[in-house]
């Protein structure tokens, strides 16, 4: 059983830092804030998986660093925003694997979805120290797939609702999610 | 009714057209057949009906009930009643089965779904399809298989009650009983709605045994090069398109 974590910003900076020893889940809920999150793995064998879903209206940044200190430890961070306004956003995701580390998984997806022409940036670090790692990192940024809004559109969804079910199947994108601790954010869907 | 007229059809961005003045009228509760050799421009017809974004239509005409639709979206035009099985249907991670089709309902009733009727139909709509109702729950065409893609298809077709259904290679992919069971499913539908009328896009005159059509239509460059009863489906299997001759009336 993992230790679950939830943070839900709201137009504020914050820092953060964890130090994890077991299995844990966190799901980071950003509205129109800047965060910068620090997380250290501590104990053999455990695995992070750090969920960042990010609504941005102004000049906003993320900075995520994972230390993986210990051998065999995995994790997996997705971090997906919505640039909703012509604002400047920027991921700076950094997974870190000493030497004295074997035997690690660390691996990061990334994605930010211009709504209008904001300036995106997403700048993926896998900082690697040892050969025996299993690494890899996806960074998108643009407009959701006009494919799939064709094919939402083609059962009679306007493009507003069509863009709503992406929305939503984008910023809360886990299904063991307690949604009534992230109220405030599925709220703020709705007005984007 | 649904008219194509002298349609002149070009990938968006592009001066190439690929369909090049094809007129064809579909009246309520007909079976039309489209086939034709690879690159002819079918299924590029049946996205330029549903107005896909990678077309422009550079002139003619497309009407339902005489009006045009080429000013409407794609949604409007479904609300007209157009509704087009994809030859590979667009997988969209996140967004449920039940959801979308929920939404598409609503959508085209302008009305909200009650939940119990809703969940109570889709059981028994993917009783008769044969797809497992726990993909009611899975996400839109993701891990499905090419058959349940396209069983997919056609269980939206039952829910959303179309008129004009275009079905662009629903036969691809599919082994016999999935085509079977696709093809009857169709059937049933067309027997419950007299007024609705089929455009089917295929390679194979295996499916027409299935779904006995009214008119065979050639396609070579871009345009109706002869049409006929299904003896000219069979005459294609036999002879390929090569000695297919232009007998169209314009």
């Amino acid at each position: 059983m993992s230790k679950i974590l939830y943070i839900v910003d709201d137009n504020k900076n914050s820092d953060y830092k964890y130090e994890i020893e077991e299995d844990t889940i966190i799901y980071h809920y950003s509205i129109n804030s800047s965060s910068n999150v620090e997380i250290n793995m501590n104990k053999e064998d455990i695995t992070l998986y750090y969920y960042y879903n990010n609504i941005n209206y102004d000049d906003n940044e993320l900075r995520i660093s994972v230390n993986h200190n210990k051998n065999n430890t995995h994790s997996e961070l997705y971090n997906h925003g919505v640039n909703v306004k012509n604002k400047i956003l920027t991921y700076y995701v950094n997974g870190i694997v000493p030497k004295s580390s074997s035997k690690c998984i660390c691996n990061q997806e990334n994605q930010i979805i211009n709504m209008n022409n904001g300036k995106s940036t997403i700048c993926p670090n896998l900082l690697i120290d040892n050969y025996d790692v299993d690494s890899n990192h996806g960074a998108y940024i643009g407009k959701f797939s006009e494919e799939k809004l064709f094919y939402l559109m083609s059962r009679g969804i306007n493009r507003e609702d069509s863009y709503k079910l992406l929305l939503n199947s984008y910023l809360i994108n886990s299904d063991s999610i307690d949604l009534n601790k992230i109220e405030r954010f599925i709220k703020e869907i709705d007005k984007i | 009714m649904l008219e194509i007229k002298n349609l002149n059809c070009s990938i968006a961005d592009s001066d190439l057209n690929i369909l090049n003045g094809l007129s064809l009228k579909i009246k309520e509760g007909e079976t039309h057949v489209i086939m034709g050799p690879n690159g002819t421009g079918k299924s590029t017809l049946a996205k330029a009906i549903m107005g896909h974004y990678k077309y422009n239509v550079t002139k003619g005409d497309i009407l339902i009930d005489k009006e045009s639709i080429l000013g409407l979206t794609v949604d409007e035009r479904a609300k007209k009643g157009l509704f087009l099985c994809m030859q590979d249907p667009t997988v969209i991670e996140g967004v449920s089965n039940s959801e979308f089709l929920r939404t598409a309902l609503a959508s085209q009733t302008g009305e909200k779904v009650n939940l119990y009727s809703f969940i109570t139909d889709m059981e028994k709509a993917m009783k008769e399809v044969k797809l497992d109702s726990k993909m009611l729950h899975r996400s839109l065409n993701m891990g499905f298989s090419g058959g349940e893609k396209k069983k997919n298809e056609v269980l939206q077709l039952k829910v959303l009650k179309p008129k004009y259904i275009i079905l662009d290679e629903i036969d691809s992919g599919l082994d016999v009983d999935s085509l079977r069971i696709v093809c009857e499913n169709i059937n049933d539908y067309m027997k419950e709605n007299k007024e609705a009328s089929l455009l089917i896009i295929t390679h194979y005159p295996r499916i027409l045994e299935y779904l006995k059509p009214d008119y065979v239509h050639i396609l070579k460059d871009g345009k109706i090069q002869k049409s006929g009863d299904i003896s000219l489906a069979l005459e294609v299997e036999k002879e390929g398109y090569t000695n297919i001759e232009d007998t169209v009336d314009e």
